[in-house]
């Protein structure tokens, strides 16, 4: 109740709402003034229109899930606020991983039998996110679910964390990305920083490995949990230029023990000491790798434990260690969690196989000069003639200014010779992928540009060497939706 | 016929895939039979400008660009400018072609002085300038540069330095006189990165050309076949023109 200041209650009016066709308990008498009673009669109209919105969007054929969110946000702002309390909240942000990291956190809690949701179609932004909690709450506004699992672009998570509390964040890492977007990595930081300002009862899990994420920990009172990998990955790596090789505290150049990728690695700095936390998990030993999947020795509270990663490519090491910690942060029993990671397959476009006309397919989503390199440092170990596929677009979401490719180690393929048995460019930007082919020399007959995905996929499936297609966000959409037109594969938002 | 190319800070100013613009007037020199050698000079590195007959400076972001202002200053500017009177080429871009110049001014007022080698100077503004743009190159009539700018400073040029060219769609130096880019003897100075040499063959080819001319005397570059390059340039131009 709110008082006015002459101590009476105050009753706007009393009025009998009447929504056509729907269900009797809707008829209430209302009182404006009783605040509580404003938020669920918002809460309530902003769950029922999003999950209307959503619900028409798919009988229409479409997917998408930022416009429900839109739609409830736009009846009541703090309706995340309102949907997310009482649930157990999982962010997993940073720069690269954080969609395979979540599905390998998603494998972990559907294996411990937990009830939980999660925004699975790589919506991440604060409308996807509250579409989510919308789908997953009852009309009273109500969660159905205990633990809630949000992948969160790293901007979004500044503005999600001031409506949800979460109980465990993990941080990926923090590479350059689509700068036309997010501007410098150190801004990128600060966002997560203040994202974690508002999360003051979140467990971290920080890669330790990260110079710049790591830095996280001393500003914050939060428990933390440092997570890394203690050992090289590569025998051979990509050349890439490192995103961080100055001292975040005191910019003096740091000195590496080992690197692993990119800025990654056992980093300290001469000048002012800082240095990689010692984590509290870690790999400890990379015992096989291949093109589907790596055996490691992880080392938790003292204890080895051999993991077999579902999932190629070093870098999904890093985010195995982290789905580990993550599973500490709760308290899952850490066995059963490793267990869990040799159960996964592949996230939305992650590594994602398929097999069309007998001819066996990856698709691996690429997107800035970091993940590229490593999925480059994955698909050059092939050990038989591949025919290798790049779509790259420069719509928002990609990323406008496509110049990063010539930060990608593309010279890779060229060295790969006779395992490159072709290479076919697409996507809006595609002269400027073949151009810079060239560039890294690879021979112009082994180069076709085909914008028109479904010649580009009807000359895919016309061979019959494996093919590995690398596209950026955009192009991984529209390429998902001309196959499933093609041959019948699922939308993605089913 | 040989040239020596001094790639200054690659591992720091490197921001938008600097490091293509040495790779294709490497190789488009290559390509033609002649040699071409590519060092680096980075942070406590010295270098003597007159082991080199082109250098190449990109931009970076600004923690890495404080990084580097105070190697940059003193030895390092004494020999960029020498170079620069001397005729030496040098392509600077974004970052690097505001760190020619007297200083920048940040939009609160804050002035970071630079190492004064060209006339110009840059006031930082909040909101930045992003996106693909064109502009002319006044040096080969009729050609046009495409390219993308991301920058959050306006450049002005005193006198004495002149634009590469005429903004035909976008903001280029400052979104306000329609100028894009400097030229002052052998610089050549733009924000555009994209990477800008390799679908812009003509002015890679301008550029190494004026220098060969300084080194050699006259020279003429046989044509290359620039079916890629040329799809790639007409693409965008025909988007944004």
């Amino acid at each position: 109740m709110t008082e006015v200041a002459n101590g009476q209650q105050l009753y706007a009016y009393k009025a009998i709402m009447k929504v056509p066709g729907a269900p009797s308990f809707l008829l209430y008498n209302l009182k404006i003034s009783d605040i509580i009673f404003s938020m669920k009669i918002r809460t309530f109209f902003s769950v029922l229109l999003c999950k209307m919105t959503k619900s028409a969007l798919r009988l229409l054929g479409r997917g998408g899930t930022d416009f429900p969110g839109l739609i409830a946000m736009g009846l009541y702002h703090n309706v995340l606020g309102e949907l997310s309390k009482g649930v157990t909240c999982i962010i997993v942000t940073g720069t690269n991983g954080k969609t395979t990291s979540a599905r390998m956190i998603e494998q972990v809690l559907m294996d411990g039998g937990l009830s939980y949701f999660t925004n699975k179609s790589g919506a991440n932004l604060i409308t996807g996110i509250t579409a989510e909690f919308a789908t997953n709450a009852t009309l009273s506004g109500k969660c159905t679910k205990d633990y809630a699992l949000i992948e969160c672009d790293e901007a979004a998570f500044k503005e999600v964390s001031t409506l949800v509390n979460a109980r465990a964040v993990i941080v990926t890492n923090v590479f350059r990305d689509q700068l036309d977007r997010y501007g410098e990595v150190t801004h990128t930081l600060n966002n997560i920083k203040i994202g974690i300002s508002h999360s003051p009862d979140a467990t971290l899990c920080l890669n330790a490995d990260d110079s710049l994420t790591a830095s996280i920990a001393e500003e914050v009172k939060n428990p933390v949990i440092f997570y890394g990998v203690d050992t090289p990955i590569y025998t051979n790596r990509v050349e890439e230029v490192s995103d961080a090789p100055y001292c975040i505290k005191c910019k003096h150049e740091y000195i590496y023990d080992y690197v692993t990728y990119g800025h990654l690695g056992g980093y300290r700095c001469p000048a002012c000491g800082y240095h990689r936390p010692q984590p509290d998990l870690s790999v400890s030993k990379v015992v096989a790798t291949d093109t589907d999947k790596s055996v490691v020795e992880m080392t938790v509270d003292g204890k080895t434990y051999q993991a077999t990663i579902n999932l190629p490519g070093g870098y999904n090491i890093y985010n195995a260690i982290g789905t580990v910690a993550i599973g500490k942060a709760l308290g899952l029993d850490t066995p059963m969690v490793i267990r869990s990671l040799s159960e996964f397959s592949c996230g939305f476009g992650r590594m994602e196989k398929f097999t069309i006309d007998d001819t066996a397919i990856r698709m691996i989503l690429v997107k800035n000069p970091a993940g590229c390199n490593q999925v480059l440092n994955f698909v050059t170990n092939v050990t038989e003639p591949s025919v290798f596929v790049v779509c790259l677009n420069d719509r928002d979401a990609d990323g406008t200014d496509v110049s990063w490719i010539w930060d990608v180690d593309f010279e890779q393929i060229a060295e790969m010779s006779d395992l490159l048995d072709g290479l076919y460019l697409s996507g809006i930007r595609a002269e400027d992928m073949a151009l810079r082919f060239k560039y890294a020399g690879v021979p112009e007959s082994k180069m076709k540009v085909i914008k028109d995905y479904e010649t580009l996929m009807q000359t895919c499936t016309a061979q019959d060497k494996p093919v590995y297609i690398m596209p950026t966000y955009t192009a991984m959409l529209d390429l998902r939706v001309k196959i499933s037109k093609l041959y019948g594969f699922k939308n993605f938002w089913e | 016929m040989e040239l020596k190319i001094c790639h200054l800070y690659p591992d720091i100013l490197n921001l938008y895939g600097d490091r293509g613009n040495v790779l294709c007037m490497q190789k488009r020199l290559q390509w033609r039979g002649m040699d071409v050698s590519v060092s680096t000079a980075s942070v406590g590195e010295s270098f003597k400008a007159s082991d080199y007959d082109l250098f190449f400076i990109g931009g970076g972001q600004d923690f890495e660009q404080e990084v580097l202002l105070p190697d940059l200053q003193g030895a390092k500017t004494r020999e960029i400018k020498a170079a620069i009177e001397d005729g030496k080429t040098f392509l600077a871009i974004c970052g690097g072609y505001q760190m020619l110049g007297q200083y920048y001014k940040t939009w609160d007022g804050e002035q970071c002085d630079f190492i004064g080698a060209i006339d110009i100077y840059t006031e930082g503004i909040k909101k930045r300038m992003i996106g693909n743009y064109a502009f002319t190159f006044d040096e080969l009539p009729g050609n046009h540069v495409v390219g993308f700018e991301n920058h959050s400073g306006k450049t002005y040029l005193g006198s004495g330095v002149r634009p590469m060219g005429r903004v035909l769609k976008g903001y280029g130096n400052n979104g306000e006189d329609h100028q894009e880019g400097a030229r002052y003897k052998n610089v050549f100075a733009t924000y555009s990165h994209g990477c800008l040499l390799p679908k812009n063959p003509a002015l890679c080819d301008f550029i190494l050309a004026e220098t060969l001319k300084r080194k050699y005397g006259s020279v003429e570059l046989s044509p290359l076949p620039d079916q890629l390059e040329n799809s790639a340039h007409q693409y965008m131009e025909k988007r944004l023109l």
